[in-house]
């Protein structure tokens, strides 16, 4: 199971629709599986961002080492379907990696549709989807 | 000696701790110590056949070794490798 703390989600749907009809992608950083906080990352990928992202190593390096010095850690990975459903596709799997959970963004026509969390295997032939709860606003 | 960096989530297979400092004249010698001082994080960066897994980058400083000389890549004192996720993926399910 994955909790998202509601700030972070708002942040993570906003990135998911103000990039569409390309896919966006970021970092899920907090603590024991409790994400309070979103990172927004560039997609690198050289060719159409439509269905494809890339996360350059090197900020990811960047988020883990600033997550490391706050004593907090990189739980999970987002990135977003336009107008595609909030699944785990098979270009998902094979660069998947298990160390994280992997959620999952469906955008349709510009607007935040739904959302799942994956997580996948060391052989990168299978992701399981695990309970997503966005946890209510606080105050 | 050179001080290998721990991604958070690997942190649990090395006693919790954020960074490593072995010893190895080269990147492939540096991650063989680390994995024999700690053989639980080995099925974590390895393969059956004792590949490092796709989705494993290995930096040292700046640099990936994949540009640099692979495994062979040597190892100063004081040098920091760091082993960082490969991210990628979509919807787009073939080429």
């Amino acid at each position: 199971m994955i909790t998202i703390e509601n700030d972070p989600w708002q942040e993570m749907v906003r990135h998911a629709e103000s990039t569409f009809p390309k896919e966006c992608c970021g970092v899920m950083v907090g603590a024991e599986q409790l994400v309070r906080r979103a990172v927004a990352l560039p997609n690198v990928y050289d060719g159409p961002q439509e269905d494809f992202f890339v996360m350059d190593p090197k900020d990811l390096q960047r988020v883990d080492e600033e997550a490391r010095k706050g004593g907090e850690q990189v739980l999970g990975v987002y990135h977003s379907h336009p107008n595609c459903d909030a699944y785990f596709s098979k270009r998902d799997l094979e660069h998947s990696c298990p160390w994280f959970s992997y959620l999952v963004l469906s955008v349709r026509s510009g607007k935040f549709d739904h959302a799942n969390s994956y997580r996948c295997d060391y052989d990168q032939t299978q992701a399981d989807k695990e309970e997503l709860v966005v946890a209510a606003h606080r105050g | 000696m050179a001080k290998i960096l721990i991604p958070t989530p690997l942190r649990q297979y090395v006693d919790n701790k954020d960074s490593v400092e072995v010893e190895g004249s080269t990147v492939g010698e540096s991650l063989t110590a680390l994995t024999t001082k700690f053989p639980d994080l080995r099925r974590h960066l390895y393969n059956d056949e004792g590949k490092l897994r796709s989705f494993v980058n290995i930096y040292i400083g700046d640099e990936d070794i994949r540009y640099l000389n692979k495994d062979a890549t040597p190892v100063k004192d004081g040098d920091t490798i760091s082993i960082v996720p490969s991210i990628a993926g979509g919807q787009r399910d073939s080429q």
